[in-house]
Parts: C-alpha cells; structure tokens; sequence
C-alpha cells in the first residue's frame, strides 16, 4: 500500500531531510516537527516510483510518536518487504537525513549516563568498538558525519544515495539494534578544514588536514552531538591511547606502532577528552580484524579509510584545481637558479618529495626544497639542504608543560629528541638534536614526552 | 473493481466459454487418431482452423500457445539456413524484439526501423532499410503501448516490391482494429493471441504465408511441421469463437461505441496522450500523467482500478517504455506514461469511476510532489 496521508511539508520543520537524484531520479523529502522530545508530526515530499514512495510513507508513519532516537532504529528492515529495495533505502536516507537535520538544529535527548554514543564511519575499527559496546549492555548510538562534498566534481551528488560508507554505518548500527544518526556537516566542514587545506596549498605551505579535521572540527561536533543526545560518553574506533597526567586527560601513542594515530588527535581540546574513550588503543589492527570477523561482522572487510579523506583517493593536483587553485605551468630549478625541467603548477608539489619530478642532475637524487608561489616556481636540490635543527611554530596548543620533548613530523617518521621553547605569544621554536629534513611549512609539528603527546604547533616556516 | 488492462489480457467473454466448453468437458480425441473420437476431434479442430483462416484472410493457419510463440515461430522460423539480414521497428513487441535481438546474436544483421513522433513507423525510412534479399521485415499492426495502427498496407507494398517476407504482430490489433491480411501483396503472416480477445489463454495462431518457415520446438508432425504437440481442440474453437466476435461483422458497431467512450474519459482527463493525434485502436490511451507511472497505478490499484504502468522499475532501474523513447518523447514524461485499455463491457460508469479516481491520485500526487519545493 502507498500511504500518501502524509504527504506534505511542515511548516518551518525541526528537521528537514532530502534524499535520491540518482539514476533513477527519484527525489524525496522528510520533514519533522520535535515536540517534548517526540516526533509528533512527519510529512514526506516525493516524486518517486512505487516502492520509494510507499517506502516512505510507511516510515513517516512509523517515526510519528517516537523518540528521535527510537526512529532512529528505523531502517531497511522495515520496508523490506516492498519490491526494489534500491528504491526503499532511497526513503530510509531521506528520512534518517531528516532525522541527522534535527540534531544539527539542536534536538537531542534526556541525559542517561548509561547511554554511549559510538563514532561509525563504517570501517571495521568502530564496527568493533560499537559491537563491544552492546557486549557491555550499554545503550549504544551510532554517529556519523557526513563531510564532504565536491561541488565541482563531475557529478558530486549524483549518485542514488548518500555515501555507501554512511549506509554501512548505518547497517552495522540497526543490525545490532542500535539507532544511527547521521550529521550532515558539509558547508561547515568546508570551511573549517578543506579551505584551509586549500588555502595553505595555494600559499606554498604543506598543510596537515587530518590534524585540524580532528581537532578543530569532528571531535568538537561529536561530542556536541553525544552531549545532546544525553550520551554519559562517547567512544571512538582511533589506535591512540589517553592517559592522565596532573588531573589532565592527554593523547598518547596507540599500542599499534604502525597504526598509532596519536598525532591526528595532537590538536584535540583535553575538555573534550575527559568524555571520550578509545577502546582500540591498546589493540593491534591484526586482533581488530580478526575480532570482527569472527563476530560476523559486515564491516570487516570494508577499506580502509584514505590519508586524506577527502581527495576520495583521487590525486593532488586535479582537487586543488576542482578547488580553484590556479595551477600553471613553471619552471623547476635548483639553488643556483638553473633550469632543470617543467612542473604542472607549483603549488602542488610538498617539500622533501622526490617521486614525479621528472628531472635530474648528474646522479643524485633531487628533493622538492621548498615552493615559490609567487614566481610559480619548484626549487629542488639535495635532500640535505632541507636539514634543520631549529623549527619555529605557530599556533602552539600545549596540554602539559614540558621541555625535553621528541618531535614528530610525519605520521611513522622518526621522531627527533630536541627541546621546545614557547615564547608565550602563541608561537614557539623547537631546538633538535639531529636535523629535521621534512619540518615543511604548515605541517603540523607533534611533540611527544615519551608515548604522550604534550603540545603541538605549525610549522612557521 | 474497474478493469480497464484489456491490452493486458481482456475478462474471458462468456460466449467463448460456452463454445469451448462441450471440448473442455466430454468430448474425448486425439485429432491425429483415425479412430471415430479421433476423426471427430480433427473434424472439429479443422472446423476452427477454417474459421479462423477465414477471418484472418488466410488458408495457412498454425496454432500455437499464443502470440509469443507464434511472433518467435514468424522469427526465428526465417533463420533455419544461414545468417542473413532482418529489419523490425523500433515499436516491436518483446516477443519480436527478443527473438530478432537473437538472431543478432548469432551473427544476423538486424536493422531497427525509427518511428514518427506520431507513433507510426517511419515509412520512408523503412523503404531505405529494406533491401531485396532480406530474411524478414516485422512492423506490429497496432502498438501494444500507444495503440496507433501502423500502415500495414503500405509496408506489405514496399516489402513485397522487395520481395522480402512480413510478418505482422497482430495481437492488438485483433481486438479492436481489422487484423486480416487478406488482399496484402507479398509473403504476409500475422501472430494473434486469444487471450486479449476474451477467449482463453495459452491459445493463439500464425496465419499466413508459413511456407519456408522451419519448426522452432521438434516432435510429432503436428500443423504442417510447424508447431508439434497434440493440438487443443478446446483452444481452438475458443480462438475461432473469440476472432469472430471481435473481427466479425458485429464487431464495427462496438469498435465505435468503445471509440466513444474512449475520447470522453481522454477528455475528461485533460492529459498529454502518446500517439493521439492519428488513428489508435479504440480502447487504447496512452496517458503521460506527468507523476511516476508505476506509483499513479499503484495508486489507483487502491482505488479499485486496474491500469498498466507504461514503464516498470526493476531495482533502481527504471525502463520506460523503448517505443515511446522511439517517438521521441523524453525519458522523464515516459516514466510517467499510463496505459488505459477499454474493453467490449466497459460501460459508462467505468469511465466515470476511473476520471474520479485519477482526480484524487492526481492530487495526492501533486501534494507529494509539491512538498519537494
């Protein structure tokens, strides 16, 4: 039956979802009113074939008179029944973005300190984290931000659904009983991360977006997500370990050495910290696999997860220029000035790299020195011209006091023992004992007293 | 309940049965036995046959299980030698595409012949297309989608000039439009279905110029060679009854009261139509509702009314209707397309009945859609 009593749109809706445009160019929309903490109306906007609008009238009825998070439950299962499934999990995202909408503008629940929210992005590492949670007998809720878009990419949102690793995140979530919710946040993460990114680019820096995704942003938009869903804490699936140390809760390296992530989170608020757990940060990602598959878990075979995940995998240069970063073609040099060959557009090239260059001297290997965006030029010379013993930083967050520190980076690079200076304006040097050959301007430095990471800066140049 | 799917299947027509049942009951026989049952079960079938021939303009009668076979058997009867040239229009029924597209397959050169916008095949493009020494040329005598008559007689012209054979989907047209082939120059066959006629399925026939064709299944030497299996002498004095209702001399008079009846529900509706601005068959319209085909008719299915989707979603894949794409309508107001086919029984009230029921659906519809705003 197609249930179309509901069809309509609420007037300045508490929550407003839309889903479809792909190939079939079904197109749906789910509006919500949020009263006393329950959804007390839905009305559903649809121009559809059969199974997605029946899919969607059925779940506007079934999500009036429930909590946000026991609509949340809602799912596949529950239009599994209608023929073309395809068409049914149309209507399942537009309502659940109906529903992720409502918690952007503010929804939430009554506090229950039993209550844990679980980052999902659909990879294995958070399938195994949630799954532990239900183990434990705790109310679990899946959170997952959706944060990116491409707008100039040749087609950003055609695609039938939203992303397939919201789906499974979604999917691991409900087949364990678990509400999900999804954050769409990708205007704001638009500007907080992939400008910057691409700003920092266009300037001739090198910068860390992980870093600055992690600390600046996604932390911060869910546990404002967790708090407000009344979640006693929330859990991610990061190979990083927190320890305490003088009443402060810190980052500390994971117990993988070549999965540690302990550097992404070098930028976190320690306020935050105290209401985050990770539970994988003792863990080895081998015991990790091998847990979730022998729990049957769907996700356990899903890829991993790209360094920047928003270039989706794709390369460099053809992103900066989809961003409107000018790349123009110039000329590579060494110190001396000479000519040595033709690069595509400076800008998309990062200090200390050696592959694609495409240009030699005699028989030694040539590094990328630095980059000159103004004169649109890549100078290059011997890997120890970029050896440095004294680093400035800006923008330095120190979260213990600390003199003797190690200094890292790169992810998986050696750190350099050395000593850090701030000189209480923001800013500080690292004075190091070996030289440094990849401290390119906009990386993020992270400085580390043993395992733990104690304070971290940019590099200033 | 209002039926109005009659291009689907038509409501078995109570004289049909009648005439079938004294076969379906007592009457005991295998035709090809010289015994007495034997002889009076041939006496009958060949009865049928006659009348049949009769009635299609054609001695030459093949019985088979339907249109399906008897459009397979037209087809791939032709492809008993060597690989060779076939021309059908973009318009053809599955049960002529499929078979054709199968001939491609094994090396055949198939050529697919463009429609007007109008919903007639391209005349002059045919001409152009098919060439002396062609296997076969298939052009549909009234579309299953639209229900525009094709010009039959003027692709029999320019087939026989040729000398290619034709071979004519009829199954439509039989029910509401003459399906004879008699007086058409050239090698003419034609396929009919007795299900869409009120008689009874699983029953259909080629009739025409059936020399040269190769049997398609093997067996016993049943109808000519062509089509083995012990014949159904039930279903086919079922075929004979249904054909002389609907192609006899009272079936002009009921044509034009269907016609009627069709134009006024057309009105009513104030709706784009698919192939209405040359001569349809008088039950047939094709409506482009504008909304989701699939989801109106499931809608008016609620409603008690029985309509056909012009396209159907198969797991996000939706596939309108190929013949309306051929007239160039585009994919989106194809994906809306509706069929609506009356019927002999089809009365006044039905009409009332389906124009109310469209006005809520369309409402309901227009609401659903506005929301996306």
């Amino acid at each position: 039956m197609i249930d179309l009593s509901r069809a309509g749109a609420l007037p300045g809706p508490d929550g407003d979802g839309r889903a479809g445009g792909g190939r079939c160019d079904d197109r749906l929309r789910v509006t919500l009113r949020i009263t006393d903490g329950r959804i007390a109306a839905v009305r559903f906007g649809a121009d559809a074939c059969a199974s997605a609008t029946a899919a969607v009238g059925r779940l506007a009825a079934l999500a009036e008179g429930r909590t946000l998070l026991d609509a949340a439950r809602l799912g596949l299962r529950d239009v599994a029944d209608l023929p073309s499934p395809d068409c049914a999990l149309t209507a399942v995202d537009a309502l659940h973005a109906a529903l992720g909408d409502a918690v952007v503008r503010g929804a939430g629940a009554a506090p229950d300190v039993a209550r844990v929210g679980v980052a999902m992005s659909g990879g294995v590492d958070s399938a195994l984290v949630l799954a532990e949670a239900v183990d434990e007998g705790r109310a679990a809720v899946g959170l997952t931000l959706r944060l990116w878009i491409d707008p100039a990419a040749p087609a950003p949102e055609r695609a039938c659904c939203a992303p397939d690793s919201v789906r499974r995140a979604r999917d691991l979530c409900h087949a364990l009983g678990v509400p999900h919710l999804m954050l769409d946040l990708r205007e704001p993460f638009r500007a907080a991360v992939v400008d910057p990114f691409v700003r920092g680019y266009a300037a001739g820096e090198t910068p860390n977006p992980c870093a600055t995704c992690n600390g600046t942003f996604r932390f911060d938009a869910l546990d404002g997500v967790a708090m407000r869903l009344g979640c006693g804490e929330w859990r991610t699936g990061h190979y990083a370990r927190l320890v305490a140390r003088d009443g402060r809760v810190l980052v500390a390296r994971g117990a993988d050495p070549l999965k540690d992530q302990s550097a992404m989170l070098a930028l976190v608020d320690p306020g935050i910290l105290t209401r985050v757990r990770l539970p994988l940060g003792d863990r080895v990602k081998a015991a990790v696999v091998d847990d979730a598959r022998g729990r049957g878990l769907a996700a356990a075979d899903a890829p991993e997860s790209q360094e920047v995940c928003f270039l989706g995998g794709g390369a460099l240069a053809p992103f900066l220029a989809r961003q409107g970063v000018e790349l123009a073609a110039g000329p590579i040099v060494d110190e001396e000035g000479a000519v040595l060959g033709a690069h595509a557009g400076a800008v998309a090239y990062t200090p200390g790299q050696r592959r694609g260059l495409g240009v030699s001297r005699g028989t030694e290997p040539l590094h990328v020195l630095r980059v000159e965006p103004t004169t649109n030029t890549v100078v290059v010379g011997r890997l120890s011209r970029l050896g440095r013993r004294t680093v400035p930083l800006r923008d330095v967050v120190v979260h213990a006091p600390a003199r003797r520190v190690e200094a890292a980076f790169r992810v998986r690079a050696e750190p350099i023992p050395g000593v850090l200076e701030p000189d209480g304006r923001g800013g500080a040097v690292v004075r190091l004992e070996r030289d440094a050959f990849q401290a390119a301007p906009g990386q993020v430095c992270v400085l580390y007293d043993g395992d733990i990471v104690v304070a971290a800066g940019v590099v200033a140049g | 309940m209002i039926y109005l799917d009659h291009a689907a299947t038509a409501p078995p027509d109570p004289r049909v049965t009648d005439a079938m049942l004294p076969h379906l009951t007592g009457r005991v026989g295998n035709p090809s036995e010289p015994h007495a049952a034997g002889r009076r079960a041939r006496a009958d079938l060949e009865a049928a046959r006659a009348e049949i021939g009769a009635l299609l303009g054609h001695e030459r009668v093949v019985l088979t299980s339907g249109g399906t076979e008897a459009d397979n058997l037209a087809v791939l009867g032709r492809a008993a030698g060597g690989a060779g040239r076939i021309v059908v229009s973009a318009l053809e029924h599955p049960a002529v595409l499929r078979p054709a597209e199968a001939l491609a397959r094994r090396g055949w050169e198939l050529a697919v012949a463009p429609v007007l916008a109008d919903g007639r095949v391209d005349l002059a493009a045919l001409a152009e297309l098919v060439r002396s020494g062609d296997a076969l040329c298939c052009v549909m005598g009234a579309s299953n989608i639209t229900g525009v008559l094709q010009p039959v007689p003027a692709v029999a012209e320019l087939c026989a000039e040729r000398d290619v054979p034709l071979h004519v989907d009829h199954v439509q047209t039989a029910a509401g439009a003459d399906a004879s082939i008699a007086g058409l120059p050239g090698r003419v066959t034609a396929a009919v279905a007795a299900h869409k006629l009120g008689g009874p399925r699983g029953v259909g026939a080629l009739v025409g110029a059936v020399d040269g064709l190769a049997p398609v299944a093997h067996g016993g030497g049943q109808e000519g060679g062509l089509r083995p299996g012990t014949e159904d002498v039930a279903g086919a004095v079922g075929l004979a009854r249904a054909l002389e209702l609907r192609q006899g001399p009272d079936a002009a008079a009921e044509r034009v009261r269907r016609a009627a009846l069709r134009d006024a529900l057309e009105a009513r509706l104030e709706l784009p139509v698919a192939g209405g601005s040359v001569e349809r068959l008088p039950g047939h319209l094709l409506l482009l509702t504008g909304f989701r085909g699939d989801t109106a008719v499931r809608l008016l299915d609620e409603r008690g009314v029985c309509v056909a989707a012009g396209s159907a979603c198969a797991s996000g894949e939706p596939a309108p209707e190929t013949a309306l794409l051929a007239m160039g309508i585009d994919a989106a107001a194809a994906r809306g397309a509706v069929r609506v086919t009356l019927g002999p029984e089809t009365t006044e009230a039905d009409v009332d009945g389906v124009a109310a029921a469209w006005a809520a659906v369309a409402a309901e519809l227009g609401r659903a859609r506005e929301a996306l705003a």
